[in-house]
């Protein structure tokens, strides 16, 4: 049961990632963007092409990191995806997004949404192909923290852990503490008011879309890190993410976190009672559990 | 030329019982604004109630109960409203975007459940024993694929006939008017929540009609068939006809239900050889492509609601 | 036109054909064919697993027109992607026989698309549906009450062969308890619950049956739950996909190295992407080639064009499906309708046939063969294949090993063996 729970929230740090920056989206923009977790994707190939990139560069590069099997390169490679799927985050917005905000209403763009994941995940798969890629095909053997009850975790998860926490942790002090933050938040609650503050509205959608993109990229890396990098990444990750935001609470980046783990939890926890043909179910049983009690998610606000 | 005729009327029978589909969703979503995102949940119940109720006993299964087809076709509807009366309970309340994700929830339990219940539905293998109606009589051939077509064509002109009706009268304004004010609404004394119930359980009804006659056509349900891709293809009918028209609604359905089948053919027929193992990925990002140009072009669809006006503010002279 | 007008038809073609084609083959140039029959496919290519399925199938078209065709005539494949969506690949299937006229049907791979496309668009149509890969033993019930018109055939050997050969690994390595991680889908639940009733008849313990969902994020809960019963061994019937992921998870947190896995894990991807150094204790099931020169010639053949050996679920079975869907259309003749073609399979699969290899010169060797009158005996890249009254296969079997090139074969069992094996279990 221990393992369970320690499963779960070691696979819940990267729903939360993924979760932080879909509520960003969601509370600031007010639609439910289904091709939030295709940014993972996008994330976890461009890390993958630099690494191979850096690899190629510099041998020294190639060394693991100390017990992880990530590698110099690829920890080099985290940043440049971060970057480049910031980037295509605000051209999708550009191109797609704006365009369908000014004309439709929120079910166009959480049916745009629906549409270019589509054309994101198929695109993926034409440019590399369907196969399952890997990071690194070294298996790295779980470290054995206590013989029994038996449980174990694995280097490379208790370091995606670790950063999780760590940017959660800055995301939520530079929201709360400073002025960029306080323009953000501001934005998200009343976009005419805080207008009139001064405060530029697109360079504040632009900057939301860079930060959502950025953390899907470090989701999508650590995905690929711990399991591995097909291009239905997005497609399989979707609905937890989904789930982890709504249990959280929408526009509330600690609820982003507890939602992932408490998604992680749930479906590792599940399997001890119901089949694991079940397991896909789960999410949306927690989802339901929690709204009933909660309708607004554990940390949200009524929304206007 | 017989050859096109045939597959025109297999391809007709295909979109009218997807339009049907549409058409309950319309009045889900269309009419009442409830977000339903677990359509498949409700389609699937009619298919595989109807089967499991007019089916052949099959061993270690539930069901073969060999009804009268048209009772196995109520009894496939029944089990839908029934779901969604339960579900409706639930999650009506819900906001929005909350309420799409749990009737999407809902969608994929149901299909874990036949996925796994392998004593109810057969498991992954599907449900199969199922005889279509008077099939001994009629044969397999192009009589029956056209006499079913006009069945389901009189089906569907029925539940668009309904439907009409059902807009027209003090019901479908009491629809819109939950919809538009719900407080203005309540303050007349309506209960929003049991009319949310009524639209939602006869919307359900209606997919589970679809269902029914899904299942009876393939004569044959399987996971395979209440996947989410399902919800994603009917919503998408609904958006490109017009969301609260009826009419576009049927519109929709032939239209996508077009675009994905010629699509299919035509990337087959034209392009080239060394491109022919790609197509499947380049046809989803065709549709990708039209759903998102179609939301930026005319989001409302191509067959807008009609507002409808009860009474003008004039004064008669 | 009348069956003896045909035949001599055929003969004059076939052998003004037979010195065109040593013409063109010493010139090294293909001949041009001035007409072409169209055959259809609906696979699902646009699933990684599915591609190369459909590749395989158009690699035999190419080395059929390489021959010089099927009775004089070009072979065009239309090939239409099921997209694994049962409404979607029916609808192929009746575009391709309705709109292309096909009168042969490659198709589909997962049971839920194979079976509508059986009721409603090729048993109606009289068109002969040759499957790789559809396993659900639905569709032997369904021979069985005669509903397939001797119309369905699948190079896909019948689960029960694979269940009883994985648990007789079992048995021989002396394991004595074993978990069981299976894919959640037809053929997985299948041989699921054909070999957990095969160990229990062995005396073996099943610790526990885990299914694996696609697309799950992780699969630590389920490999968890693997883990805690303690076995022996762990038995696979996965696919390369979700295998490698689970196969990860297991050996990372300590799982034993003794494994089995089912036919569909013998893939390089899968072999490279869990390495060779883990893989040494790992048997793997499938059906056997035949120990003939014709089975290497076909495995070169494949790597020639492909650069890598025709390892992967249902590569082989696509291979055997295609070619003799095309040698029955070849024994049939010119404008033959579907039910004619399905009634001249059982000629080309003759055990007591003529026996011709699985590559272009088969094919043409074939034909001469089946012009003179004689049937055939093809050796397929799944074995000798064999179809009994209901269209199924069953094959004799063998035991593999991953190797540096590919794959090593461990123990061959003929099909008395398997059957005897099969029987001694009940």
């Amino acid at each position: 049961m221990i393992q369970h729970l320690l499963d779960g929230i070691l696979v819940g740090a990267v729903l939360s990632l993924g979760a932080a920056g879909l509520t960003m989206v969601m509370h600031m923009l007010r639609f439910a963007n289904f091709s939030h977790a295709e940014l993972l994707s996008i994330g976890a190939y461009s890390a993958l092409v630099f690494d191979a990139l850096f690899k190629g560069i510099s041998p020294v590069l190639a060394a693991q990191i100390g017990l992880l099997s990530m590698t110099g390169a690829l920890a080099l490679s985290m940043v440049f995806s971060m970057v480049i799927t910031g980037i295509s985050a605000v051209i999708f917005d550009k191109l797609i997004f704006r365009r369908v905000r000014e004309r439709g209403e929120e079910l166009s763009m959480v049916f745009a949404s629906f549409g270019l994941a589509l054309i994101i995940r198929n695109a993926i798969g034409l440019i590399f192909g369907l196969q399952t890629k890997l990071y690194s095909q070294d298996i790295v053997f779980a470290t054995v923290l206590s013989r029994d009850p038996l449980v174990l975790v694995k280097p490379d998860q208790m370091a995606t852990l670790g950063i999780t926490l760590a940017i959660i942790l800055l995301l939520h002090l530079n929201l709360s503490r400073t002025t960029f933050g306080y323009a953000l938040r501001a934005v998200a609650e009343n976009p005419s008011l805080a207008q009139v503050n001064g405060i530029n509205l697109q360079r504040m959608i632009v900057v939301v879309w860079v930060l959502g993109g950025g953390l899907a990229a470090l989701a999508g890396v650590f995905y690929g890190l711990n399991n591995q990098i097909t291009p239905v990444i997005g497609r399989d990750l979707v609905l937890p993410i989904f789930a982890a935001t709504i249990v959280g609470g929408i526009g509330s980046i600690y609820g982003a976190l507890l939602g992932g783990f408490v998604v992680g939890i749930a479906a590792n926890l599940a399997v001890m009672v119901l089949p694991s043909g079940y397991s896909p179910s789960i999410p949306f049983l927690i989802i339901i559990a929690v709204l009933l009690i909660r309708p607004n998610g554990l940390f949200g606000e009524e929304r206007t | 030329m017989i050859g096109l005729v045939s597959y025109l009327v297999f391809f007709a029978t295909v979109a009218s019982i997807l339009a049907i589909a549409v058409l309950g969703l319309n009045l889900q979503w269309g009419n009442t604004g409830l977000f339903n995102g677990g359509v498949v949940a409700f389609f699937g119940a009619g298919a595989y109630g109807t089967l499991i109720l007019g089916g052949v006993p099959q061993d270690g299964q539930l069901g073969g109960f060999g009804l009268f087809y048209p009772l196995a076709l109520l009894g496939g509807m029944a089990t839908a409203g029934l779901l969604a009366w339960g579900v409706g309970i639930l999650t009506l309340r819900l906001r929005h975007d909350y309420l799409a994700i749990s009737t999407f929830g809902i969608a994929v339990a149901f299909e874990n459940l036949m996925r796994n219940a392998q004593w109810l539905g057969g498991g992954a293998q599907g449900l199969r024993g199922f005889e279509r109606p008077l099939r001994a009589v009629l044969g397999d051939g192009f009589l029956y694929n056209i006499l079913f077509l006009l069945c389901v064509l009189v089906l569907m002109v029925l539940t668009y006939r309904f439907l009409e009706t059902l807009v027209a009268s003090p019901f479908g304004r009491q629809l819109r008017a939950i919809r538009e004010d719900e407080t203005a609404a309540r303050s007349l004394g309506k209960i929003p929540a049991r009319i949310r119930l009524t639209a939602f359980v006869t919307g359900s009804v209606i997919l589970g009609l679809a269902g029914g006659l899904y299942g009876t056509f393939y004569a044959f349900v399987s996971p395979q068939d209440i996947l989410p891709t399902l919800t994603f293809q009917i919503w998408a009918m609904l958006i490109v006809g017009g969301a609260g028209n009826n009419k576009g609604a049927v519109l929709g359905a032939f239209l996508i239900w077009g675009a994905w089948t010629a699509s299919g053919w035509a990337l087959s027929r034209f392009a080239p050889i060394e491109a022919q193992l790609y197509t499947g990925s380049i046809q989803y990002i065709l549709i990708g492509l039209v759903i998102v140009g179609m939301l930026l072009w005319r989001p409302q669809g191509l067959l807008p609601e009609r507002l409808v006006v009860s009474q003008s503010g004039r004064t008669k002279t | 036109m009348g069956v003896r007008n045909m035949k001599r038809c055929n003969r004059m073609m076939v052998s003004t054909l037979g010195v065109a084609m040593g013409l063109a083959l010493s010139a090294g140039a293909a001949a041009a064919q001035d007409c072409t029959t169209k055959i259809g496919a609906v696979l699902p290519t646009s699933v990684d697993w599915g591609r190369p399925i459909a590749e395989t199938a158009q690699f035999v078209v190419d080395q059929v027109n390489e021959a010089g065709g099927v009775a004089g005539c070009n072979v065009e494949m239309v090939l239409r992607d099921s997209q694994v969506d049962p409404k979607i690949g029916v609808d192929a299937a009746k575009a391709l026989v309705d709109l292309d006229g096909v009168q042969v049907l490659l198709g589909a791979v997962s049971s839920g698309v194979s079976m509508p496309i059986l009721t409603s668009v090729t048993v109606p149509g009289n068109v002969l549906q040759m499957s790789c890969c559809s396993s659900s033993t639905a569709f032997t019930k369904l021979a069985e009450e005669g509903k397939t018109k001797g119309l369905f055939f699948r190079t896909f050997a019948t689960t029960g062969v694979q269940a009883a050969v994985g648990a007789k690994v079992a048995k021989d390595q002396g394991y004595k308890s074993v978990a069981i991680l299976y894919k959640n889908d037809d053929w997985g639940q299948d041989l699921q619950n054909l070999i957990a009733k095969d160990f229990e008849a062995l005396g073996i313990t099943v610790t526990s049956a885990t299914a694996i969902n696609d697309g799950q994020p992780s699969y630590r809960a389920e490999v968890t739950s693997a883990l805690s019963g303690n076995p022996d061994a762990l038995y696979l019937g996965l696919y390369p996909n979700e295998g490698t992921a689970a196969v990860r998870e297991w050996l990372s947190l300590g799982g034993t190295q003794h494994m089995i896995m089912a036919n569909s894990l013998k893939s390089n991807e899968f072999r490279d992407n869990v390495g060779l150094q883990y893989l040494g204790k790992t048997f793997g099931t499938d059906t056997a080639s035949p120990r003939v020169a014709s089975a290497d010639s076909f495995v070169a053949a494949y790597e020639a064009k492909f650069g890598g050996a025709p390892n992967g679920p249902g590569l082989a079975n696509s291979y055997d499906a295609t070619m003799i869907a095309l040698l029955a259309m070849e024994a049939a003749g010119k404008d033959a309708t579907g039910d004619q073609i399905a009634a001249q399979v059982a000629r080309v699969t003759d055990p007591a046939g003529t026996p011709v290899t699985a590559d272009a010169a088969g094919f043409a060797a074939a034909r001469d063969v089946l012009a003179g009158g004689g049937n055939v005996m093809y050796q397929g890249a799944t074995g000798n294949v064999r179809f009994d009254a209901n269209g199924d296969v069953s094959a004799p079997a063998v035991v593999w090993k991953f190797s540096e090139e590919s794959v090593e074969e461990v123990e061959y069992m003929s099909l008395t063996d398997v059957d005897d094996f099969i029987a001694s279990l009940k």
